[in-house]
């Protein structure tokens, strides 16, 4: 064996070598998405199940905001009936139930007895967790998205991508209605 | 100093670690190699008084560097296997579970989403001062601990800030980094103690034994060893300590990163650094685990190159740079 030969095959394993971390990093980021995916669902599933005790606990001391009341009981069944489908519909069924709560705990604000109540204290703790829970797993998401799509953009790991047909992810994005401040009544 | 991102924080951050943990293992090697080198001297110039040279490379050198080297690792891999639920029990707490502090398991698992790493259990230190810790080798084990006063004097934000910085240490690695780091610097004090010991004694007896005798080279080696020996150990603590202050600026950092909101971390060290209740339980040993120094007067003493944390006014000043405004 002659020296060009070994390092012919000096070349070759380093390449090799090469290859098999970057592909290991991309499947390990590609992972990580998923994963992160999958805990938001865990969060949100989470939010669902505290509603219906939560609407129990303030329907007596607000019986003046049945309308309110029924909207969140409503936006949270539209959340349940697509839990686990697609992107698209999950994502819109959320951020009508995030709006519906949100007007929620600013009437809830109104009613100094409920805050007195200890059920209704330890549920808004349970709540207000769940709701910081769902920001962080999709904060994580978003940011395991950008390290994904950084592998698969910057060179050299973008050519090991394209070889094995790596895609983008998407961003989770908050459009401009759950954006929107809900509306107190001042009266 | 200019206005920095976070991610870009904490990546200079994890550079000047690792450039320390280099000096701190280079140390090592030179005393290592010091050791051997004049021992070889040694044997050299009882056979043949006037021969002996100085400038080569010495084999029983290269054989003391690669020894003292192979040790640390073998001491630090033996640590990491055994060592690592001590702490807690060193500074007295207990485990509680989400009946008793609902609100804390919330926080600690909201960082944990947040970080993507599994919920660490959550130790009580039942003391009125204002203090926090965490612990653990790798992120599938770890356990960070809060005392009383904390839990009664912080809001949630501000919980929350202190917790994003104890899972900060959890995701940096800050307790292998510290445990590395320790164990390096002790083998350094050991092994130069020793040589100091052993080289000045041996020194001395020759003098008042026989008179002059062994080479130049092994009278300038003696003198070289003597020195290094003597300062080997007070570089490697400089450097623990410098190496304990840049991991409290990236805790910080990741603290950022997590919770998105710098003021809730902010206005909790500003609570802490006005905080006079004393800390019992924490001991020399431990103080470089928690969030700041439950020993020190903080204010006057940390900027002080053996402190084990940065001054809080500096950690301030750079969680304000890292503000978008």
């Amino acid at each position: 064996m002659n020296l060009t030969m070994l390092v012919a095959l000096g070349v070759i394993a380093a390449t090799s070598a090469g290859m098999i971390v970057l592909y290991n990093r991309l499947i390990r980021l590609r992972n990580q998405v998923k994963n992160a995916w999958r805990q938001i669902d865990v969060q949100l599933k989470r939010r669902h199940d505290l509603i219906p005790n939560l609407v129990e606990v303030v329907k007596d001391y607000m019986s003046y905001e049945q309308e309110t009341l029924c909207q969140v009981i409503a936006a949270r069944n539209r959340a349940v009936a697509v839990e686990g489908q697609d992107f698209e519909a999950a994502m819109v069924a959320e951020q009508g139930l995030s709006g519906a709560l949100g007007r929620l705990f600013a009437l809830m604000e109104n009613y100094p007895d409920l805050k007195a109540n200890n059920n209704v204290t330890d549920l808004m703790e349970e709540l207000s967790s769940t709701e910081n829970r769902i920001a962080f797993a999709r904060q994580f998401y978003n940011d395991s998205v950008m390290a994904k799509n950084n592998a698969i953009e910057s060179f050299p790991s973008n050519m090991i991508a394209n070889l094995f047909s790596f895609r983008h992810g998407r961003y989770f994005e908050v459009d401009t209605a759950a954006r929107e401040t809900p509306r107190v009544d001042l009266r | 100093m200019h206005r920095t991102d976070f991610l870009a924080a904490a990546a200079a951050n994890r550079r000047n670690t690792n450039r320390l943990i280099l000096l701190l293992l280079l140390i090592g090697a030179i005393l290592g190699y010091l050791l051997g080198w004049s021992l070889e001297l040694y044997t050299a110039a009882a056979m043949q008084p006037h021969g002996a040279t100085v400038w080569y490379l010495s084999p029983w050198g290269v054989r003391g560097a690669l020894l003292l080297m192979g040790f640390g690792m073998f001491w630090t891999v033996l640590v990491f296997l055994v060592g690592d639920r001590i702490v807690l029990g060193l500074v007295g707490a207990r485990e509680v579970g989400r009946e008793e502090l609902p609100q804390l398991h919330n926080v600690v698992e909201e960082m944990a989403i947040a970080a993507g790493i599994p919920k660490p259990r959550i130790y009580l230190l039942d003391t009125p001062a204002l203090n926090a810790l965490a612990t653990g080798l790798d992120t599938r084990r770890s356990a960070i601990g809060v005392t009383r006063g904390l839990l009664d004097k912080l809001d949630r934000d501000e919980l929350q800030g202190v917790i994003g910085h104890e899972m900060g240490h959890i995701v940096n690695l800050d307790m292998r980094y510290a445990t590395a780091v320790g164990i390096l610097v002790g083998l350094i004090a050991l092994v130069a103690d020793f040589a100091f010991r052993a080289l000045y004694l041996r020194g001395v007896g020759r003098r008042f034994g026989r008179g002059r005798s062994g080479g130049g080279g092994a009278v300038i080696a003696l003198f070289i060893v003597l020195i290094f020996a003597a300062l080997a150990p007070v570089f490697a603590k400089l450097v623990q300590m410098a190496v304990s202050r840049q991991r409290e600026f990236l805790a910080d950092a990741t603290s950022v990163r997590l919770t998105r909101n710098p003021h809730g971390l902010i206005s909790a060290l500003e609570k802490l650094a006005v905080s006079t209740e004393p800390f019992r339980g924490a001991n020399r040993a431990t103080q470089h685990m928690f969030i700041v120094n439950p020993l020190r007067n903080f204010s006057e003493q940390a900027g002080r190159l053996f402190a084990t944390h940065p001054p809080i006014s500096a950690r301030v000043r750079r969680l304000m740079n890292l503000n978008g405004d």
